[in-house]
């Protein structure tokens, strides 16, 4: 049985498993419910650092044959507070090889994408090494679109050895790491001749 | 990161062009430190603490004036151009300017709950710009109770450096955006920009007859921009596997001190001493390492430490 947020609450009342002291009507009442279970916090902020550059390719292919590091998919949906996906947004994403290296000269691991009506995304890279004035592996993200203010933030990966297999008690390791909320689980994929770590990331923006 | 910039800039051209003089100052050091800020007036050291903290301290006495706790890290630290008054960020977002002698009142404030990464006074003293990292830079009047005058938005992110034309008609701020802004000082209007930058500048600064700003960033060159139509007229060839993080326009123009960083964050810093003219540069700094300098009447002094002791130098 599959019942709307309506039926359900009929069915409740029906049955003395809800009191009702409200005049709102059961369709609004369950109308409230669902947007209430649809909202989401903002993508916590996290700073934009200082290799950040213009003009990215417009791909979504940052890992080339031959890359040395863990093949790394980066995943997720664009979101408002409300829930609802936000569409046309602009994603720039940028990070290091798996040497800890930035490009500055040229653009390797550096993409401009366009998630589209639907809002998602998703990226082959391969896992960011350790920059080493930073502590933890990390891929920044600077999103824009109308109406919204720019989301600057970064992903941290809860495989990283600076945790220690515990990134709850660790993440403040680095202090740049202003929320638990960024630090992403891996999920290994594939078969043991080509493995793949992948990584949800869905990005909330705040309306302006 | 900016920090270090202007005070090791002035002291990485003093070692190499001047014959040192005697110390004016050995102090014991209160902590261990990678980096200080002399005052412009000579007076006073503000010594960073490894792993936090801050001690101020009279010149050439060694005598603490002040101290701020670890918990209380002032994440980015400049003197007025006068040398009268200090100003320190904090990364709870206040901002607190204090005397540097005399009991005249301190002033702190709290212009933004995020880190504060870039301060810097206008030319009378009066004024302050401060740069909350990733939000809009703000102006501050401090001659009173602080007051806010103007806040100034970028496309997104924070400002990374700031200057303020000689007059004090024009100031320039460099933003995470790439984009270089002008602003009338009057009215705060935007007058002018140049978006032909790709990545960040870091350093900006004027020329001192207000004619020209030079900027300086992650291209790894000196970019000469017309002060009056914001074009780039001339930029110094790229140091590669660097970016630069600050500048300083030597009073015998054209010659500009530049402090470079490491892009892996492998190196230590280096310094290049630039000749616009001919777009010639020499390594600058003599081995020593220098852990602050700066213009103190008409000599540089420059610091580097022993052990637990920091020696502050003269030269010529």
């Amino acid at each position: 049985m599959n019942l709307s947020r309506r039926e359900l609450l009929e069915r409740c009342a029906a049955f003395g498993a809800l009191t009702l002291v409200t005049q709102l009507p059961l369709s609004a009442l369950a109308a409230e419910w669902d947007d209430a279970e649809k909202k989401r916090q903002p993508t916590p902020f996290c700073e934009l650092g200082p290799f950040y550059k213009r003009e990215a390719p417009n791909t979504s292919t940052l890992r080339k044959p031959g890359d040395s590091g863990m093949p790394l998919t980066v995943s997720g949906v664009i979101y408002d507070t409300r829930g609802e996906i936000v569409p046309h947004a602009k994603l720039e994403i940028w990070q290091t090889d798996n040497d800890g290296h930035y490009d500055i000269e040229g653009y390797r691991y550096r993409a401009l994408l366009n998630p589209g009506a639907k809002g998602s995304y998703s990226i082959d890279s391969v896992m960011p090494g350790h920059y080493p004035t930073r502590v933890c592996q990390h891929v920044h993200y600077l999103v824009t679109a109308p109406g919204h203010k720019p989301l600057i933030t970064q992903l941290y990966f809860a495989t990283d050895p600076v945790f220690d297999g515990d990134p709850d008690k660790n993440y403040k390791r680095d202090p740049l790491i202003s929320s638990r909320e960024l630090v992403r689980p891996v999920v290994i994929k594939g078969d043991p001749k080509q493995i793949i770590a992948t990584v949800n990331f869905d990005l909330v923006m705040e309306t302006l | 990161m900016r920090t270090l910039t202007r005070a090791a800039l002035v002291m990485l051209a003093a070692t190499s062009l001047i014959a040192a003089d005697k110390p004016v100052a050995t102090l014991q050091l209160p902590c261990e430190s990678q980096y200080q800020d002399l005052s412009p007036t000579g007076n006073q050291l503000a010594v960073h603490c490894k792993g936090g903290g801050l001690r101020l301290l009279e010149v050439p006495s060694g005598t603490e004036q002040r101290a701020f706790p670890p918990e209380q890290h002032a994440s980015s630290t400049v003197y007025s151009h006068d040398g009268n008054w200090m100003a320190f960020g904090f990364d709870d977002g206040s901002v607190e300017v204090i005397p540097t002698r005399g009991n005249g009142a301190s002033k702190r404030w709290k212009p933004s709950s995020r880190r504060i990464d870039a301060l810097n006074f206008f030319p009378d003293s009066k004024s302050i710009v401060v740069g909350p990292v990733d939000s809009p830079a703000q102006v501050w009047t401090i001659a009173d109770a602080p007051t806010l005058r103007a806040t100034l938005p970028f496309t997104f992110g924070g400002m990374t450096d700031s200057a303020v034309s000689p007059d004090g008609k024009i100031m320039v701020l460099a933003g995470d955006d790439t984009v270089l802004r002008w602003y009338d000082t009057s009215t705060w209007k935007p007058i002018n920009d140049n978006r032909d930058f790709l990545l960040e500048t870091f350093a900006v600064s004027f020329t001192p007859d207000g004619k020209q700003v030079l900027a300086g960033g992650a291209d790894s060159r000196i970019s000469v921009l017309d002060a009056a139509t914001a074009k780039i007229v001339r930029q110094t060839p790229p140091e590669p596997g660097a970016y630069i993080v600050g500048l300083e326009v030597l009073s015998d123009l054209p010659r500009v001190a530049t402090l470079y960083f490491d892009d892996a964050g492998e190196k230590s810093p280096h310094g290049l001493l630039w000749d616009l003219a001919d777009s010639k540069s020499a390594p600058m700094g003599n081995g020593q390492v220098p852990t602050c300098g700066n213009q103190v009447g008409n000599k540089l002094w420059v610091c580097h430490t022993e052990g637990q002791k920091i020696i502050i130098t003269a030269y010529d």
